[in-house]
């Protein structure tokens, strides 16, 4: 098996640093190209629940 | 300059084995703030952009506004805030609501405001909307509104909140409930269960309130009385308990992950739920017993776990493809199967360490049939998994880590009556959903129909290929797969409706279920015979012959082609041609 370089590079731009009011400053950045890949990724595969329900006997997660 | 959240590649082989320290979660958890935020932008965005005088959307600017102002006074109350599962429900609707036209709702956000300028001490004034008498402070509480209003404007000095001529509240006493604190006429907080285990704690909150968390198959109770809160409370406490004592890999990682249970009406014996979209949150209807929550605690953080991670990298492409789950009756998207192996692989890994402290007879089993189940799906899910073209490159490493892991457990043993009993399980399913999902080409199985009846070999002779379909017969044996079940799920239950006799069991599956398997072959033959027509006894003839037939060639041939013998079956009795399924499946072999 292949194993990952050192470090993956998620599609989440990181925000932890960013005050709230000075979002809208990042402009057509790598913040408008993530909500529209996420926007898409909703559009095309929604988001699906992960659910479980057991009788005894006969469980279905997912 | 912004750059996007990494994940290292420890983490990653962390993850992928089914555990995660708590700085791994922590990595998730931080990564879905980001993710708020991104969301809550986009969620501005489209506030700038709608009417100003509209409430809603002035709540919504002195909503972000205050929530700014929180921030830059508090970093840790506006990310405590802004995580919380809730939120990134709300975010998500929200986006929904955009891209169907549709306006969303705005003022959630003035009200979580609120919320984080209480905890940060901040002073504020703003409406906020009212809901059937209340107003929501998410994560806090509610408060009571004796008006009628659909909006009310709150204030905050930074000590005291105030609405209207009714509401004068300390912030101290705007908290979550604890059930340490005295009641106020106008406050509800939401319950909080401060679990806390040989010195270690966790904290969360139980929600019944928020209406962005009630978003799962099953509905979240309107309200919850005292004493199913202490039922709660003691549950969740004592399943701490157990994964604090037994289940170390998981205990404190759970704790940095999960921050809110949200209970569930149930419409089974359990009922559990996750969802991407409120990471954080484990939706579940009340579990028999701790062992059992601990059980749900750990399967359903397994999916948010996966959510978090699918959030940062994408592992799966949008695809067609369904498969089979060796845990549903229906045919799963890979997503399906991705996400529903990973929660299996902690649940193999709760019961690998359970059944080692358990003492109990009944507890043993259920741990050693349980344990035993799921190990030996791992392999199967995971080369199906990986036999799609719905992988990305990143998604078929994670789903071999999974696999690994799967393979490390292979060499443990287990006592030959559990592995006997959960393979009969696996067996019961997979035969079951064959017959209820593997479709053939008339014209091939009436080819093979003719081949048998004029006698000729089978030789190297292509048999029909079957392809999934959604339900191509129907097949009527829960009442005996939950028997089957019911021997290590509930061994009590099993030996008392046994001694009771079970209703509705057929007389073929009567003596298999009591262990008379020669007479059971007898028995599904002579039903057949009758009327072929039925799966169930197709899938009963091929449990009892695994029973019975241990060294034979047949056992083979039930396995994986039973469906083909019920349809060639089918096809000679549609000509008036007698045969016997035996006989049948001989000739297949």
């Amino acid at each position: 098996m292949t194993l990952p370089e050192q470090e993956l590079e998620s599609v989440i731009p990181d925000l932890r640093d960013v005050p709230m009011d000075q979002l809208a400053d990042l402009g057509d950045s790598v913040l408008a190209h993530s909500i529209a890949t996420y926007r898409q990724r909703l559009k095309g595969a929604g988001v699906p629940l992960n659910s479980f329900t057991s009788y005894v006997g006969g469980e279905s997660p997912d | 300059m912004i750059i996007n959240h990494r994940l290292s590649r420890d983490a990653f082989i962390a993850l992928g084995h089914g555990g995660g320290d708590p700085a791994v979660i922590q990595d998730l958890v931080e990564a879905q703030y980001s993710k708020h935020l991104m969301l809550l932008h986009a969620v501005a965005e489209a506030a700038d952009a709608a009417d100003p005088s509209d409430p809603v959307t002035a709540a919504f600017q002195a909503g972000f506004s205050l929530m700014a102002r929180v921030q830059a006074a508090d970093s840790d109350a506006a990310a405590w805030q802004l995580g919380l599962p809730q939120i990134g429900a709300w975010a998500h609707d929200c986006l929904t609501s955009l891209d169907q036209g549709s306006l969303p709702d705005f003022g959630y956000v003035a009200c979580a405001a609120v919320a984080a300028a209480v905890r940060a001490g901040i002073t504020f004034q703003l409406a906020v909307p009212v809901h059937d008498g209340r107003v929501l402070l998410p994560g806090l509480g509610c408060l009571f509104i004796a008006d009628q209003l659909s909006w009310i404007r709150l204030s905050g000095d930074g000590v005291r909140l105030t609405a209207g001529n009714d509401i004068d509240l300390p912030y101290a006493a705007l908290i979550a409930d604890d059930g340490r604190g005295t009641l106020l006429p106008q406050w509800q907080g939401t319950p909080l269960i401060r679990a806390v285990a040989d010195g270690h704690a966790w904290d969360v909150l139980l929600e019944t309130h928020d209406r962005y968390l009630d978003r799962y198959a099953q509905r979240m109770p309107t309200a919850l009385t005292a004493d199913e809160i202490t039922k709660w409370r003691h549950i969740i406490e004592s399943a701490w308990l157990v994964l604090v004592r037994r289940h170390s890999w998981v205990a404190a990682s759970l704790a940095t992950g999960v921050s809110v249970i949200v209970p569930l009406v149930p419409e089974s014996d359990l009922d559990s739920a996750t969802t991407p979209a409120a990471f954080g949150a484990i939706a579940t209807s009340l579990p028999p017993d701790p062992v059992m929550m601990a059980e749900t605690l750990v399967h359903e953080f397994q999916h948010l776990k996966l959510c978090g991670l699918m959030d940062m990298l994408p592992l799966i492409r949008p695809s067609e493809e369904t498969v089979y789950a060796p845990w549903r009756q229906d045919p799963r998207p890979v997503g399906g199967l991705l996400q529903g192996v990973y929660a299996f692989l902690g649940i193999v890994l709760f019961w690998g360490a359970q059944r080692r402290v358990e003492t109990d007879p009944d507890d043993v089993l259920r741990a050693e049939v349980m344990y035993e189940r799921w190990r030996s799906t791992m392999e199967l899910a995971t080369g199906s998994l990986l036999a799609t073209s719905a992988l990305t490159p990143t998604g078929a490493r994670f789903v071999n880590l999974i696999r690994e892991q799967g393979l490390s457990l292979e060499s443990e043993s287990v006592p030959a009556e559990a592995r006997e009993m959960a393979r009969e399980v696996a067996l019961d399913h997979w035969l079951t959903w064959q017959v209820r999902h593997n479709a053939f080409d008339t014209a091939g199985v009436a080819s093979l129909a003719a081949s048998y009846h004029r006698g000729e070999p089978l030789l190297d002779r292509t048999l029909p290929e079957g392809r999934i379909a959604e339900e191509t017969r129907k097949v009527d044996s829960a009442t005996r797969s939950r028997l089957l079940d019911m021997r290590h799920l509930d061994p009590r239950r099993y030996r008392e409706l046994c001694a009771a006799g079970v209703p509705g069991l057929s007389k073929a599956d009567a003596l298999l279920i009591n262990g008379q398997d020669s007479a059971a072959v007898c028995a599904y033959r002579d039903e057949i015979a009758c009327d072929g027509r039925q799966p169930e006894v197709w899938v009963g003839l091929a449990l009892a012959v695994h029973r019975h037939q241990a060294s034979s060639p047949l056992r083979q041939v039930f396995t994986t082609k039973l469906p083909l013998m019920f349809d060639v079956y089918a096809c000679l009795s549609q000509q008036g041609i007698r045969s016997d399924p035996l006989d049948l499946a001989a000739w297949l072999a």
